[in-house]
């Protein structure tokens, strides 16, 4: 054999190795009704998320990084406290009531908001690197909420809430202005998947660089300005708690609605639109709908990371393609993550407490990996 | 003679200033197999999107099953018209049943969640086209002539009048090329009109009931294959030499001479 045969020959023993790999498995012919199975996958999903929210609600609520309370005791406090209508309470009870309870809230629907929000995306664009950051609502809200921080912008006539609603309502409306620029600009190009991404880079690169000018402007209040940028639930009380988890967990349900919708996506735009499917119009509204729940989970919280990307991935590896499965799996899994990530940044180093967007990465990275080596090769975006 | 299933007049398509399709007049009947055939660029897929509404049309109309498609709802042009992709990209986890599935997409009126009459269509069609067995794996996990059906049976359960299928057999073997061309012969022959554009003239004259012959946006002609498939016509719409001649079995095969330009 000739010394360039011996090169080739290992080469096609590999290539034949992989074949056998990605062969497809027979099943039996039953007639198990696969419709039954999904909702009967569906209802344990739903039961398990709710158990499980619960359970690292309850946790959640026991450790601070004041110490541990026993589950009897902050489960007694929590209700004592809610029965009192939050009036007159001991300790532990305007603790948990008014430290921990809105934290939690907020958690669990930016949580949920952020993982349907990237789920949406990656089903339009059917990108599998898509997040909700994608259309440049991020890069528009942070611009906008370290403008406020920098110039120390107050809004007027409502007194007191000027300073825990300016940041919020700078970031909302630079979020959105930062989606209306790249929606005109992926709209004026064709509105192609590939077209909205550059677009929503190019949009995100110009409100970062703006964002960085108010940055270096923000020098006293640089702490403050960091702190949105990494997200963070230091802020959130009983005021804001609800205008998070309303509007994020509203807009997250009423998503659900059009999972069938999104199933369609993922055969691509021409044949959603010969299945019957109105592609220009559902693309428009769902972009929006994505876009808006995306600024409202950033405006209050700041920008937290990884979830919207990592979760739905998460959710395809374990329950397929179907979005009625994926969609809500989404909402629990997103949640659990971000109440978990939150209890360790307020807890680990104690009494500093660490940005939460690092942390959903630092839990989340690895169980992600192992998942991706176990389940990557049958897993196609 | 019954109603044409497929009548279009007058149809023109501009892209940007560049004329895709001039002036197709075209009538199809039930339950024939016709074939598309033409080079590349000619208009054989632009003519598919406009019957399925994917593109519209600049000017003319079409009527499928007595009906003008501009006056009907996307979700009613999809249970008269169904489409085969000539290749469907990243499927994200998609099982093969999920897939099959949303070809009842058009009927289902109710939110979420299929019936089990759908779920019924989709188990015959998957029996039907052999993939029962493979329901539960994943699109990605299959071979290529095992996802082209899977397209296909995907558009069999729209239960359409007119099934359009761009080049189905464009990276298949020899015998997916048959198999995916007996399973296309045989919903003809329930009575649905298939429209088929495919490169392979051998192929295309084996199984259609009439070609239809196009070049630069325009019919040529449509004639019986065994009429119409001769060296001449290649030459004219192919601009290539080839040879074209009866096997043993009277079927017609074309064998391209090496490129020589004319």
């Amino acid at each position: 054999m000739s010394e360039e045969e011996k090169k080739k020959e290992p080469w096609i023993k590999a290539g034949f190795h992989r074949m056998k790999e990605k062969m497809a498995v027979p099943v039996e012919d039953d007639d198990t009704s696969e419709i039954a199975l999904k909702k009967r996958r569906f209802v344990v999903i739903v039961i398990f998320g709710i158990i499980m929210a619960i359970v690292a609600f309850i946790i959640s609520i026991c450790i601070s990084s004041g110490g541990v309370i026993s589950v009897t005791e902050a489960i007694g406090a929590l209700f004592s406290s809610i029965m009192k209508g939050g009036q007159n309470l001991n300790t532990v009870e305007l603790y948990i009531y008014q430290a921990r309870l809105p934290r939690a809230i907020a958690a669990i629907a930016v949580g949920a908001g952020l993982s349907i929000a990237g789920c949406m995306y990656q089903a339009i664009i059917r990108n599998p690197l898509v997040d909700p950051y994608i259309t440049g609502v991020s890069s528009g809200a942070g611009c906008m909420a370290i403008a406020v921080v920098a110039l120390g912008i107050t809004i007027p006539f409502i007194g007191s809430s000027s300073s825990l609603y300016a940041i919020p309502i700078a970031a909302i409306i630079g979020g959105i202005v930062a989606f209306a620029i790249t929606m005109t600009i992926a709209e004026g190009s064709g509105g192609s998947p590939t077209n909205y991404i550059l677009a929503g880079v190019i949009v995100g690169f110009a409100f970062s660089s703006v964002q960085t000018i108010f940055l270096s402007l923000a020098q006293k209040n640089l702490t403050n300005a960091m702190w949105w940028l990494f997200g963070s639930f230091a802020n959130i009380t009983w005021e804001n708690a609800w205008i998070v988890f309303v509007p994020a967990m509203g807009i997250s349900f009423i998503a659900m609605l059009w999972a069938r919708e999104f199933n369609l996506f993922m055969m691509g735009e021409e044949q959603a639109k010969q299945l019957g499917l109105n592609v220009v119009r559902f693309k428009r509204t769902m972009m929006v709908v994505a876009s808006v729940l995306t600024a409202v989970c950033v405006a209050f919280c700041g920008i937290i990371g990884f979830v919207g990307l990592v979760i739905p991935h998460a959710c395809r590896m374990a329950l397929g393609g179907d979005h009625r499965l994926i969609m809500p799996a989404s909402i629990v899994l997103g949640a659990m993550l971000m109440l978990f990530a939150d209890l360790i940044a307020r807890t680990a180093m104690s009494p500093l407490e660490l940005p939460v967007g690092a942390i959903t990465a630092m839990i989340g990275t690895p169980i992600f990996a192992y998942m991706l080596m176990k389940k990557g090769r049958d897993y196609n975006g | 003679m019954d109603e044409p299933v497929l009548k279009i007049s007058r149809l023109c398509k501009n892209f940007d200033g560049f004329d895709a399709l001039k002036n197709i007049d075209l009538e199809l009947g039930k339950g024939l197999m016709i074939g598309l055939i033409g080079p590349n660029g000619c208009g054989k897929s632009t003519i598919m999107k406009c019957i399925s509404k994917i593109h519209d049309m600049t000017s003319g109309s079409i009527e499928v099953d007595g009906k003008d498609i501009v006056k009907l709802k996307p979700a009613e042009v999809a249970k008269l018209v169904a489409n085969v992709p000539a290749e469907s990209g990243p499927t994200f986890g998609m099982t093969v049943m999920d897939m099959v599935m949303l070809g009842r997409y058009p009927f289902v009126d109710r939110l979420w969640w299929e019936t089990k009459e759908d779920e019924a269509a989709v188990r015959k069609a998957l029996r039907t086209f052999g993939l029962d067995a493979l329901r539960r794996n994943q699109v990605s996990m299959l071979s290529s002539g095992e996802r082209q059906r899977a397209l296909i049976a995907k558009a069999y359960v729209q239960e359409p009048k007119l099934m359009l299928v761009d080049e189905p057999t464009s990276h298949l073997d020899m015998k997916y090329k048959l198999d995916v061309m007996e399973y296309l012969q045989s919903m003809a022959r329930s009575d649905m009109t298939v429209l088929v554009a495919e490169h392979d003239i051998s192929l295309m004259a084996r199984y259609c009931d009439l070609c239809v012959i196009m070049k630069k946006g325009q019919i040529v002609t449509i004639r019986d294959p065994k009429e119409v498939v001769t060296e001449q016509l290649i030459r004219d719409v192919y601009e290539v030499d080839a040879r074209v001649g009866l096997d043993v079995d009277g079927e017609i095969y074309v064998l391209p001479k090496r490129y020589v330009k004319i």
